[in-house]
């Protein structure tokens, strides 16, 4: 509402009018907000893999051994990024359904999702996905596993790098762990709306690096 | 003297209540210390350098606010503005209207909750469904919530496991597991029969017009996957300047809140989904809202809008955590409530003087809160406000006689000698029944009024002799 | 919180005995004399002094309050430093105080006494410069930091000298950081919250077994002990400056 728009612009200036000293902004240094006490140095998939590990992700550095746990587990029907097909496809199996399309009307029917993921944060263990990046966003939300797959290159060594080099896309997120909740009586419980599993696949160096399809 | 309703409150609530309050902000206490303290050499740099960050902002809105508006067009979000909690409800249900939209699936949000959006829209015919775990039980139970991170830290599982079975979500199974299974199954299907999916934002980045969403649940971002309409209504306090600032505040975040380093979805949302992808929303809208925050703003309490939500203060509130959540009888409670829900009440302030004076005024929130607000002070300042204004409410004894007793050091002197001064010191200066209301509980020291400036004098005498 | 105070110049000092200490804890009020003078100060008492003016300040009454802290700064005039036993009435002085004068034409003045009042351990410590004690004082010591010297440097400075006396055992216990449920007028008007916070207070700090009961302020004290005396678990309740007299007495350091 543009009436709604200048009266609270008015208001707003009206009551800031008798601010004599305005609080500076304060000028500081942004690893101030990174954690001090663990080394994030060296290999910063080695780093990530701790910090993943810790939040309960499980950090997975080929696709024989990707395709072990979701044979292990019987989660032989998923969903899979078009791009990631074609370099991942020849590892499953014949035990397996792979569709490249999600259909949201069978949304159950998906076992495990496995999308591309446009990096990683080592300080936090969190993997950082965006909207362009992502193939369908409940393919990596609704089912029950979620495999998200990064580069090595692609990984941020803190928080204030992943800010610094955010795309500028619509859907930002990092996501750090499995779902979950504690709501009921704090007791920890994963796998709340989204996945249960979050699995980060390390992507072999000489897959190129996958673009978004209309970048 | 009356009784303070808070008292009250605490005095009759359930013990299991009690206990389960207790022991859920004493765990969100201990996590947050550890996280905090095990992380950084010097928490209470960062909580004060985001506190001054937020106050900067909130003193330069008039800069903020049409900055961060641009961009969000920019972006290609609708951007609308309500003065007040009706005109926010009466543009959400434009939205609706406009789009011929009739199901909602919502994300926590504390402002929605401030505007009572949910029952206005179901009088609107329009279903308007909590899918975060414990809002949902709130929205099954027809409750409230009794604490902004955890919102049923008032209930057990047993009462939950009813709540399903009664709502026909499955037979009694008071497993958290099941619990959750089965609200999982129940909402999935809910997330993509709404047209809508509506947020709150944690953060309004000003030099992008990013908004950041965060969530453990992974609720909101299937509201944004299943949904073609995004609508997020935010109060205009939620700025900050820049992407940089994002660490410094994320990491305060989720750490005050659940002791987690990040929580798991942290959502950097600019607009309606990229052209072509097959799930998210086409279109996005944004209500910024003002409801009495403009006025906050001009206050000498207009520190508490600086506040992120994270619960901090209350999980430390000795008196939230004995009287849980609901004795505050607003949306916000606990030690930021009791500052923003009579300020945000307007003329109903009088209704809501007593929550400031439900504090002993021992600062743990102050020295948990990550944006450092300063609540005790506020907390004094509304006090101060009530007396101003003549509020009539009980735990206000006259201090008008004790006050010139004070400044007559004489009068202070003789009384002090013939005990009667046990009607003016602090906790003697109360009316009688207070008296026994303290002495209900405790011993009273013996009385020796007097006795040290005998001893004084003797001294100082003493003294002079020796030197 | 505000702690800018200038360092303490010389050693002449005003002692604020506060009106708990005059109504019923005289020795607290001795003990630092006592305490103040081993250390080499010059303790003045100005005989007109009454009360910090906390009881309104807390109620609300602000007015009544600016009454009670006009007459404070006309009692304690001069440029010594104002020495309290108790962290509550210091911080009234030196937080309260400038808070409630904001607007006031004497705010100025009132900014001058806060900059030289100080909590009696604080003083010790970064006034004077002393970081340990002496002496002999042997005890199991429940510490409580009180809730108005929160982020002042008062707790940690009590901490260190209880710490550095020979005999000494500062025992950690749980949920240390809440407060006890005094709050001075909250205690009576809030007396259902006021005792269940005392009662989670003594279960933890009595659950340690400690010798003594001990905290900077005597008013969680005066509640603490009332509390579990009447509770039929009586405990021994003492000032930290009480710990330090006793200290050096044991010590044979004064009579
Ligand atoms: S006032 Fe501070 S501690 Fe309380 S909810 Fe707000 S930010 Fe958190």
């Amino acid at each position: 509402m543009s009436g709604d728009r200048e009266t609270i612009l008015k208001r707003v200036r009206d009551s800031l009018a008798g601010i004599e000293d305005r609080t500076p902004y304060p000028e500081y240094d942004e690893s101030l907000a990174v954690t001090a006490i663990r080394s994030l140095d060296g290999d910063l998939w080695e780093r990530f893999s701790e910090r993943f590990v810790a939040v309960n992700g499980l950090p997975i550095t080929s696709p024989e051994e990707l395709v072990e746990y979701l044979k292990s587990f019987e989660h032989t029907t998923g969903y899979i990024d078009p791009d990631l097909q074609t370099i991942l496809a020849p590892y499953f199996g014949s035990g397996f359904t792979i569709e490249d399309r999600f259909d949201r009307d069978r949304l159950d029917d998906y076992r495990f999702g496995i999308t591309r993921a446009r990096g990683a944060i080592a300080e936090t263990g969190s993997i950082v996905v965006t909207d362009r990046g992502t193939s369908s966003r409940l393919g990596a939300l609704a089912p029950w596993v979620h495999v998200a797959c990064v580069r090595r290159d692609e990984i941020f060594r803190d928080t204030p790098a992943a800010v610094a080099h955010m795309e500028d896309d619509p859907n930002v997120i990092w996501i750090t762990g499995p779902s979950k909740t504690a709501d009921v009586e704090g007791i920890m419980i994963e796998g709340v709306h989204g996945p249960g599993v979050q699995i980060c696949l390390l992507l072999p160096d000489d897959v190129r690096k996958v673009q978004p399809t209309d970048a | 003297m009356k009784a303070q309703p808070i008292d009250v409150f605490a005095r009759d609530l359930e013990e299991e209540v009690r206990h389960a309050v207790l022991d859920g902000s004493s765990s969100g206490y201990d996590k947050r210390l550890a996280s905090l303290t095990s992380d950084f050499a010097d928490p209470d740099l960062l909580r004060r350098t985001a506190g001054r960050i937020k106050q900067h902002t909130l003193e330069n809105l008039d800069t903020y606010l049409p900055r961060v508006e641009e961009k969000l067009i920019a972006n290609g979000v609708r951007v609308h503005w309500a003065t007040d909690a009706e005109a926010a409800r009466r543009t959400v249900l434009g939205i609706m209207r406009e789009n011929g939209a009739d199901k909602i699936v919502k994300s926590k949000s504390m402002a929605t909750e401030e505007i009572a959006l949910t029952p206005f829209l179901e009088k609107e015919g329009i279903e308007s469904l909590e899918t975060d775990l414990g809002e949902f039980i709130v929205q099954i139970d027809h409750d409230h919530p009794s604490h902004i991170v955890k919102p049923i830290i008032h209930k057990n599982r047993r009462g939950i496991a009813r709540s399903f079975e009664r709502e026909g979500l499955g037979a009694y199974d008071d497993r958290p597991e099941t619990i959750t299974a089965r609200a999982r199954t129940f909402l999935r299907k809910k997330y993509l029969e709404a047209q809508v999916g509506l947020t709150g934002a944690n953060f309004l980045v000003a030099e992008s017009g990013r908004m950041v969403l965060v969530t453990n649940e992974g609720n909101s971002r299937f509201c944004l996957a299943g949904t073609d309409i995004h609508i997020a209504v935010t109060g205009i306090e939620k700025i900050i300047p820049r992407e940089r600032d994002l660490p410094l505040f994320l990491s305060l975040l989720g750490r005050s809140a659940t002791g987690q380093q990040l929580t798991v979805y942290t959502e950097f949302i600019s607009g309606p989904k990229v052209e072509g992808q097959p799930d998210g929303p086409g279109q996005m809208h944004l209500i910024l809202l003002d409801n009495r925050r403009t006025e906050l703003l001009a206050s000498k309490c207009r520190d508490i809008l600086r506040c992120i939500r994270c619960g901090a203060c209350m999980n430390v509130c000795p008196v939230y955590r004995q009287a849980s959540g609901h004795a505050y009888r607003s949306v916000y409670p606990g030690p930021v409530g009791a500052v923003l829900s009579p300020l945000l009440a307007g003329n109903k302030f009088p209704e809501l003087a007593d929550l400031p004076k439900a504090s002993s005024l021992c600062g743990a929130c102050k020295e948990v809160c990550p944006v450092d607000i300063p609540i005790p002070d506020l907390l004094l300042r509304l006090r101060d406000r009530a007396k101003q204004e003549g509020v009539k409410s009980p735990g206000t004894p006259p201090m008008g006689g004790w006050a010139y007793m004070a400044s007559k050091p004489s009068v202070w002197r003789a009384s002090l000698a013939a005990g009667k001064v046990m009607n003016y010191v602090p906790m003697n200066l109360i009316p009688v029944p207070a008296l026994r209301a303290w002495r209900h509980s405790r011993e009273l020291p013996p009385w020796r009024g007097g006795a040290f400036r005998k001893w004084m004098k003797i001294h100082a005498k003493e003294k002079g002799g020796e030197s | 919180m505000r702690t800018d105070r200038h360092p303490a110049p010389g050693k002449k000092i005003q002692l604020m005995a506060t009106c708990l200490c005059d109504g019923f804890f005289d020795d607290v009020a001795i003990a630092t004399v006592q305490v103040l003078e081993h250390l080499g100060c010059e303790v003045s008492f100005p005989e007109g002094q009454t009360c910090c003016g906390q009881p309104a300040f807390n109620a609300g009454d602000w007015k009544s309050s600016r009454k009670v802290v006009r007459h404070c700064v006309q009692t304690f005039s001069g440029a010594e430093p104002v020495v309290v036993p108790s962290g509550s009435c210091a911080a009234m002085l030196f937080h309260g105080a400038p808070l409630e004068f904001e607007e006031e034409s004497d705010s100025d003045e009132i900014g001058r006494l806060a900059s030289r009042t100080w909590e009696i351990s604080d003083y010790i410590v970064n006034g004077l410069g002393i970081d340990s004690w002496p002496g002999r004082f042997p005890g199991r010591i429940a510490f409580h930091r009180s809730c108005h010297t929160r982020e002042t440097d008062s707790g940690p400075a009590s901490r260190k000298l209880l710490e550095s006396i020979d005999g000494v055992e500062v025992t950690p216990f749980g949920e240390a950081e809440q407060c006890c449920g005094f709050g001075g007028t909250f205690s009576v008007t809030f007396p259902s919250i006021s005792s269940a916070m005392g009662h989670l207070k003594l279960e933890h700090a009595l659950k340690e077994k400690p010798d003594y009961l001990v905290s900077g302020d005597m008013g969680c004290l005066m509640h603490l002990g009332g509390m579990a005396t009447r509770e039929g678990r009586p405990v021994e309740i003492r000032h930290v400056v009480q710990v330090l007299r006793d200290s050096l007495r044991n010590g044979g350091l004064i009579s």
